[in-house]
Formats: structure tokens, sequence, C-alpha cells
């Protein structure tokens, strides 16, 4: 099983090029890349053309003189065929240098490091709920099936469901911030918060992060509560609880030490599953809370042309949910020594 | 005499589905929904469902514009047939107007003056549930809205459907080399954050209608290419597959004839997911202003309308309780289907 894993890790590599390669090659033949964006500014800044106009004219009647814009192309690396320069970028990658960004000048790590405590808190903050509330209602369901409660959390759980993440955070945002005026309507942290003593501060992102963590959760939540469910109650209808009943064990126990046990597999395998989470998050929902998280940094980057941070992101982004994959099956292999994988 | 006949496991399917009440109320509730979309400018429209002038009967709902001179009215262009019905009344005349329910249709905006929209929801100005930013009326850009969100999201399933079938089957029925090249394949594919490249598109060409169904067709059709994959691998092993080729089966016929009636069932326990998905897909992007260009009815803009506006409450709570209740029915339909093709029978302890 060993040289299964090796050989999934070993596959990552043609994959994480074949990303990559693809979204290069996309942000370079696509106009509008950030000389396009400089250019424009610029003209807007010397107001001696009208902007719009620019797009037609194109570089020859842009402001800046043929040896400049060459500097530019040389800068950005633009001046090479594609294969060279993404040549170039992945040599750059393979030392650990994801480049400077286009728009603030600084380097991309330096931006990726500010966003990703705010997304690392978020993703833990939902994964670590989701899974203490649904495991516990998974195995309430199960154990109340057909009943009122059963019912009920269904309906709830599923609307929960259907609704994509960002709609109920407007949902949330509108009630509880807008109208109730109990949460904040956005960011991470108030304006004071630098001045406030440290309960101070962990009180404050709490009372900020109820809001966001509602609409992260809804929708991993009908998921994780029905897997709970399902694979609890494959196991109460299994030969071994019944023996166990049979022998005279009483029902709570043959839940707590015998299905319980079998029917947290399929939730570990998932744990693998939310490392992607992590990060990724919902740019939506990281819109709509206005949170600074890596999400949001990757909607912005790409809206503003900021292509060194894209690929930043994208490198980042598919690694973790490429070995996070890998990792989810290794945990499936630990949990459950029946599992073989490569056979 | 039925012209289909079911099988007697099909009907037994289908009996299951009826039993799981609010799946199939869902049903019958979204199917309707969508037939009367199909008819939304009876319902509502800028447009008279019938003129009787000078005792000739007009009905404008569908044809060419009638223009206002026919009316007696002094303008080429299209009637107004609001003003004209309030002409009629004021003239006391034996000429009338039938208005649909909704008077209005998606694209004008209706402004008085003095008035600032958005304004709230009123029976007097028959905005049911008041105006948008521009003055448009909130109820005919839900319903049209709807109409081509469920008509995107229904033709994005039936591309998506078609290429996940074709490829799936073939991965799983060929296997070796041709499977191996389409798994690395879908696998950089389903990595690629596909909004990223949407936004991308979207900045370049103005999408319409088709052009974004291409789009996300491009981005979507890897997950039922690999529910059929797997369906396919485990049917091929089967006796009957064997059979079918000992007795001469070509590809073409093992697939279509007996591969794919099998693995109907997973076919059709995706479709309510896929419907939501779509729905929900077309409003993201139409939200963040990658989708349908304006000043298409797009439930997206309404969302986005409703959060920048949250001190006009009718627009972001009519947006969100329609997106609730369409998306939650979608998804009890998916559950009860899911129910009637894979009824769980559980051992209970009393």
């Amino acid at each position: 099983m060993t040289a299964y894993f090796i050989r999934r890790f070993l596959l990552i590599i043609p994959t994480f090029l074949g990303i990559t390669i693809l979204v290069f090659t996309v942000t370079r033949m696509v106009p509008g890349g950030p000389i396009e964006r400089m250019l424009t500014e610029a003209q807007l800044a010397s107001g001696d053309q009208v902007s719009f106009q620019s797009n037609n004219q194109g570089i020859a009647g842009s402001t800046l003189s043929e040896s400049q814009l060459n500097q530019l192309k040389e800068y950005y690396g633009f001046d090479k065929p594609i294969l060279e320069s993404y040549g170039i970028w992945l040599k750059n990658i393979l030392l650990l240098d994801l480049g400077y960004s286009t728009r603030y000048g600084e380097p991309v790590w330096e931006s990726i490091k500010q966003r990703l405590p705010i997304s690392i808190y978020y993703g833990v903050m939902t994964m670590l709920l989701t899974y203490m509330v649904c495991i516990p209602l998974g195995i309430l369901k199960a154990i109340k099936h057909k009943t009122h409660i059963d019912n009920i959390s269904s309906i709830l759980v599923f609307i929960g469901y259907a609704i994509p993440g960002y709609v109920m955070g407007i949902i949330v945002i509108t009630i509880f911030a807008f109208y109730l005026e109990w949460f904040p309507l956005s960011g991470f942290t108030s304006n004071n918060f630098d001045e406030l003593s440290f309960i101070g501060k962990v009180k404050d992102i709490l009372w900020h992060s109820v809001l966001p963590l509602i609409a992260y959760m809804s929708g991993a939540f009908a998921v994780m509560t029905f897997l709970m469910k399902n694979s609890l109650m494959d196991n109460l209808a299994a030969d071994y609880v019944r023996t166990a009943m049979a022998k005279g064990m009483e029902f709570k126990t043959a839940v707590v030490k015998h299905a319980f046990r079998n029917s947290i597999i399929p939730i570990a395998t998932n744990f693998g599953e939310n490392i992607t989470l992590f990060l990724a998050g919902s740019f939506l929902i990281e819109k709509i809370f206005n949170i600074d998280g890596f999400g949001l940094l990757g909607y912005e980057s790409l809206v503003e042309r900021d292509y060194p941070v894209v690929m930043g992101i994208l490198v980042i982004g598919s690694l973790l949910s490429l070995i996070g994959n890998i990792l989810s099956d290794i945990c499936v292999a630990l949990v459950d020594p029946r599992v073989r994988f490569g056979a | 005499m039925a012209l289909i006949q079911f099988s007697p496991l099909t009907l037994k399917t289908f009996k299951r589905f009826r039993s799981v009440k609010r799946g199939y109320w869902s049903a019958i509730i979204i199917i309707s929904l969508i037939l009367l979309s199909l008819v939304a400018e009876v319902f509502v429209n800028s447009r008279a469902l019938m003129v009787s002038y000078e005792g000739e009967w007009y009905f404008p709902t569908y044809g060419a514009i009638i223009p206002g001179d026919v009316f007696g009215l002094d303008y080429q262009y299209e009637t107004n047939y609001r003003d004209l019905k309030q002409k009629f009344n004021d003239e006391d005349s034996d000429n009338w107007v039938l208005l649909p329910p909704v008077p209005y249709n998606a694209f004008e905006t209706d402004l008085t003056v003095g008035n600032y929209p958005p304004n709230a929801p009123s029976f007097e100005t028959q905005h049911y549930l008041g105006t948008d930013t521009v003055g448009r009326d909130i109820v005919a850009r839900l319903v049209y809205g709807f109409r081509i969100a469920i008509f995107f999201s229904l033709f994005l399933l039936i591309c998506n459907y078609v290429v996940g079938t074709a490829i799936g089957c073939l991965m799983g029925y060929w296997g070796g080399a041709f499977d191996l090249l389409f798994q690395r394949l879908i696998e950089i594919w389903s990595n690629i954050p596909f909004l990223y490249v949407i936004m991308i598109i979207a900045s370049i060409i103005v999408p319409n209608f088709w052009s974004l169904v291409i789009v996300m067709l491009m981005f979507s059709w890897m997950s039922m290419t690999w529910y059929m994959r797997t369906a396919t691998y485990k049917e091929k092993e089967r006796e009957y597959v064997m059979a079918s080729r000992a007795l001469g089966a070509g590809t073409a016929r093992i697939i279509f004839h007996h591969i794919i009636p099998n693995t109907v069932s997973i076919i059709i326990t995706f479709i309510p997911f896929s419907v939501a998905g779509g729905i929900t897909a077309l409003t993201s992007l139409d939200f963040l202003g990658f989708g349908l260009p304006p000043p298409t009815p797009s439930w997206g803009e309404l969302l986005r309308q409703g959060i920048d506006n949250l001190q006009s409450p009718w627009i972001v709570s009519s947006i969100v309780m329609s997106m609730v209740l369409v998306l939650t029915m979608v998804t009890f339909i998916g559950e009860a289907i899911r129910e009637a093709y894979d009824p769980k029978k559980h051992t209970i302890y009393e």
C-alpha cells in the first residue's frame, strides 16, 4: 500500500504542471493584462486623451514610448514566448519564489501570508463547529429516525443545504446585522481592536465571526449530518449490533460501544477534503462579509489582473487540494484496516 | 391504451416517489412553475391581454406591436396600455382594456415625478413587491429571471449529461489508455478554479445565454463523466453484458441498449441537484457581474441590489425568499427521487 501512496504522490507532479500551464497560458493570452492596465492608468493620469479610445488605438496612441514599453514588458517577463516564461516562473516556484505583485509591488508571499491567519481561523472554526454539531445531531437523528425531531431537523438542514452559502450570508446579515443589530455588518475586527485587552480581543473576533461562520457552515452541515445519520443507521442494522442486542446489551451501550465507532469512518474520510476548505473558503462569503481572506485576495487580484498573485494562490490552492485528496485516502486506510488501496 | 409501457419496476419506483410527500408536491409545484413561466407574458406584461376598441377586439400579448394611433392615440410607437386603460376610464366609454395581473414588463422603468426608486411595495401602483433601484417592477424581474435561470440550468444539464454520459461510458467501457488519459485530464480540469476562468472569459467577450451555457459546460462536464465511468465499470463486468457480447452485439449496441438503461437511475438521481447547481452558478455569476449582461432580468443582479440596498428590505427579502423556495423544493425533489430509487430500509430497535 505504501507503493500505492507513493505513486499517488508522484502523480501530483504531472497534474500540478497541467493546471499551472493551463492557467498560465490563459493569463498570457487574454488581453487586458497588467501592462494594458498601466497604460490606461497612465493615460488617465496624463489626461490628454479620452481613455476609452485607447483600446482602439492600441499601443501606438499611448503616452509611453516604445522603449519604455519594452522595459515594462521585460520587467514583467512578457517579452518572451509563453513556454519560456513559464519555465522561468516554474524555476522560481521551485526556489519558493512566488514573484512580485504587479498591484502592490510587494512579494506575493507577503500578501498571501497576511491573509493566511484569517482564512485558517475561519477554516478551522468551520470544521470544528461542523463536527461538533453534526456528529451529535446525526446520532440523534439516527436514533430518533422518522420522529418529529428527525423530520423537522431534516427540513431545516435541507434548506441550509439548498441555498448557497453566500445567500445564507445575505440572509443573516439582513436579519441579525442590519435590522436587529446584534452583530457587526462586516469585517474581521473592530476599529479599536488594538486598544482591547486580550479577552476583549478574543470576544471581538468571536463577535465578528458568528455570522460568517453560519454562512460557511450551512452547506457542509447537511452533508456531514446525513453522512453521520446514514452510516450509523447502516451499522445499527448490521448483524454485529443485532448480536450484541440479542445477548442482552442495552441499546445505548450498543450504540456507543459498537455502532458509533464504525460509523465514524466515513466522517473521518471527509477530513482530508476539509483541508482545502481551510484556504479556499468561499470568496463570495468573504466578499459579502468583507473579510480580508485568501478567497477575496484571489478574487481581487483576478479583477485587477494581478497575475503573479493569481498564480501564487493557484499554486498553494491546487497543491493543498491534491495533497488533501491523498490525505483523506490515507485517513481511510488508517481508520479502517479493511480498506486496501491499489489492488 | 398507454403509448409508453412502463415496466413494473419503473411503476414501483414512481409509486415510492409519490409516497415521499414533500418531494412529490415540490415536483408538481416546480413543474407547474416552469410551464407557467413559458407563458409568463400572460401574467406579467406591460401589454394588455385584450383591448376592446370601437367594437373591435385586439389581443396584443403575443405578436407584433400595436402602435398607439390604432387606439386613437397621437403616437406611432407601441401603445402604453396602462395609460390607455386610464384614458378609457376617464372617457367613460364602452372601450375597455384588460391588463395582466402585473401590468409591467421586466425592462421598463416606472418613474413618477418626485418619487425616487426603489419604491416600496404598493397595491395602488400594482408593484406588488415594489420596484428595484432603477424603478423596474420586482415581480416582473423575478418571474423573467426565474425563466432564464431555470432554462439555462436545464439546457446546461442536458449538455452536461450528453457529454458526461458519452465520455464516461467510453472511459468505463474501453478502460486502458483512454481511461487513464481522461482521468488525468479530469483531474487537471477540475482543479482549475472555474470561476476564475469564467471571469477572465467574461471580461473579454460579453456572454450571451448560449455562450454562457458553453463556457459553463466546459467546467461542469466532469462530475457526470466520473459517475458514469464508475457505473459503466461495474455494469461491464456483469454477465448480461458478456452474454450480449457473445451473441455478437457491438460496442454501440451494448452501451446504448444495455449499459445506459441500467445506469439510468444514476442519471435521474442527479438531475435535481444539477438543476439547483445550475441556478446557483448562474446567480453567483450574475451577482458578481460576470454573467448575462444587463438589463437581462436576473436573480443574481437582484441579489446584488438587495445587499447594496438593505434599507429597502423588499428587494432583498423577495429575491432571497424566491431563491430559498425554489432551491429547497428542487432539493426536496432530489431527496425523493433518491429515496425512490434506493429505499433504505433499516432495522429499528424499539
